[in-house]
């Protein structure tokens, strides 16, 4: 079991188990309090959402989401999600990846299960329009075009007023263009913004809350990521209309 | 949530009592000045309060004024998210929604335009000539005008980004397929010349065709009339030709009756005041072109307008500098 998940405090990295926990029901009246007190049951679950059914790690292999890149452009951060190397190309621990993945797409459906804002974020231009279209199919928000710097920090004065910030950033891609970290990492930490992000061999994961370690170089693997993260929020929005009768 | 949906509140109610205030204000200022409220636009206001109010003080910013609070206050950006706090549109964090949308829209025209092509290469058939776009007598909106299809303020590069990335859609050999989404960006250009009027001829109390002119040369003014039918008499201040001493000046004067062959068919009575020989043949010559195009037809104006009979000589005396020997010449340099 790799060294990742035991630094993070996870013990199995097989499926977790179903907890005997009794099922919710839909609420009779939807008043705030009754509200408040479903989604907090809702957390007791370890998987409310059953995210764990939507991938295994053959699709991750098949989506050639184990692909790093060089040894020498090796984050020391990332060693640890590393599975070994091959002619010098880095291989990912799919183990490691699908239980991290499994982590990141319940708390994305937590938070969409709470209504939250949800932010996709990617700056290669190859993968703009599908990271665009996956936010408009679930009905959240992306931004993949040149990040100015007061978006999170100095937002009444970005836009002019009062806004409501994301509650959750999913990156994508953690580099921008130029080879340097994306800015909403950092920005994100400072304005206690909880962030999901794939994380490739060259990235530095250690801002990001959820990291999830894959390629996000192919277009494969990024549709699948984008995929993913889609089904785990209409699930979210699915269980939240259903059980809290919030639209 | 609650923060915000306080503000918005705040700002409903603030805005009310701003307008209600400014409308009581609209009505005593009408009150004051005589007017009737019911029809006291905002200009009168502005003339009200300056009449009322004056103020001493250079800055026009810095005067008193009373606009209405919409354009003093709040901005169209409260309809941008719901009661919750989200926003309507997918890419409203860019901060130029509309713009990246349009981008958005772009790519995927070419993505669909290159997937047809790959089909339509399994069948053989490349471009289509005969249905190719035609955007002849068009051009891209400019940025100002691409600004208020979008509503939202751009910079220069964006702005170029935008018309190199349609350009390389209008590119595409299949680009009829979309040409309803291109042509909304473009605009007709405007290819009329503006045609100056050519004054009709005026006709005296006995028939006579006649025009008057005024011409400028340096610091001197004629003002000409050219009378039809008549027998190449010239007239200059109640003196004939010889009015000039030099040659070159009555051949000024000449010029335009000989170049557009007028020379005995028509009589010239001129009244020219200021500077000296050399302007005031300028300015009666000039005069003279522009009395004779009514007498003229287009064939010969356009003749008279590449020989320079046509043009205001804009060339006025340039004043001498102080150290330099005249306007432009310089004393003798001296090395050492």
């Amino acid at each position: 079991m790799g060294r990742g998940l035991w630094h993070r405090g996870i013990v199995s990295s097989s499926n977790p188990v179903q907890s005997a926990v009794e099922p919710l029901e839909k609420l009779q009246e939807s008043s705030s309090d009754a509200i408040t007190e479903q989604m907090a049951k809702s957390l007791k679950y370890p998987d409310f959402f059953k995210v764990a059914e939507l991938f295994t790690v053959e699709d991750l292999f098949n989506a050639r989401v184990h692909l790093g890149h060089r040894e020498g452009s090796l984050n020391d951060h990332m060693s640890q999600f590393i599975f070994g190397s091959r002619l010098s190309h880095l291989i990912f621990d799919l183990d490691q990846t699908a239980t991290l993945l499994r982590e990141a797409l319940n708390f994305t459906a937590h938070i969409a299960f709470r209504g939250g804002i949800i932010l996709f974020v990617g700056r290669i231009p190859q993968h703009q329009v599908m990271i665009e279209n996956t936010a408009k199919e679930c009905g959240e928000y992306a931004h993949t075009r040149y990040w100015q710097g007061g978006v999170l920090t100095n937002s009444t004065i970005q836009f002019g007023s009062v806004i409501r910030l994301p509650d959750l950033i999913i990156f994508l891609h953690t580099m921008n263009n130029v080879i340097y970290e994306h800015t909403a990492i950092r920005d994100a930490a400072k304005m206690l913004i909880p962030t999901v992000g794939i994380v490739d061999t060259n990235c530095n994961p250690n801002l990001i809350t959820y990291p999830v370690p894959g390629n996000d170089d192919s277009a494969a693997s990024i549709s699948l990521f984008c995929n993913l993260f889609k089904a785990a929020i209409l699930r979210g929005k699915e269980k939240r209309k259903e059980l809290l009768g919030v639209h | 949530m609650k923060a915000y949906q306080e503000k918005a509140q705040a700002l409903d109610a603030l805005m009310f009592e701003k307008t209600t205030e400014y409308e009581i204000g609209r009505r005593h200022l009408a009150n004051m000045m005589g007017e009737d409220p019911e029809t006291f636009t905002d200009e009168d206001i502005d003339t009200a309060i300056e009449y009322l109010f004056p103020s001493g003080l250079f800055e026009p910013r810095a005067r008193p004024l009373m606009k209405h609070p919409t354009e003093v206050f709040a901005r169209k950006k409260v309809a941008e998210f719901d009661e919750t706090g989200r926003p309507f549109h997918v890419l409203f964090y860019t901060g130029l929604p509309n713009y990246y949308q349009v981008l958005h829209d772009l790519s995927e025209k070419v993505r669909e335009l290159d997937s047809f092509s790959d089909r339509m290469m399994q069948y053989n058939i490349h471009k289509d000539p005969e249905r190719t776009l035609n955007v002849g007598g068009t051009e891209w909106v400019k940025k100002e005008q691409l600004e208020d299809i979008l509503l939202e303020k751009l910079k220069d590069k964006q702005y170029e980004f935008f018309v190199r990335s349609m350009n390389r859609l209008l590119d595409h050999p299949f680009s009829y397929r979309v040409e309803e989404f291109i042509m909304k960006f473009r605009k007709h250009v405007q290819i009329s010349v503006i045609h100056k009027e050519i004054p009709k001829l005026m006709f005296t109390a006995e028939g006579t065709p006649y025009m008057a002119a005024v011409g400028r040369r340096k610091t001197s003014t004629a003002s000409v009339t050219v009378y039809g039918r008549g027998s190449g008499k010239i007239s200059i201040n109640g003196e004939d030709l010889l009015y000039f001493k030099y040659i070159q000046d009555r051949e000024q004067v000449l010029f335009p009756l000989q170049f557009s062959g007028l020379l005995g068919k028509v009589d010239v009575v001129a009244d020219v005041d200021g500077g000296g020989f050399s302007g005031q043949s300028g300015a009666i010559r000039y005069a003279i072109s522009m009395a004779v195009r009514s007498f003229v037809d287009e064939q010969m104006m356009e003749k008279m307008r590449l020989a320079g009979l046509l043009t205001r000589d804009p060339r006025r005396h340039e004043r001498k500098k102080p150290g330099w020997k005249g306007a432009r010449a310089k004393y003798t340099w001296k090395k050492r």
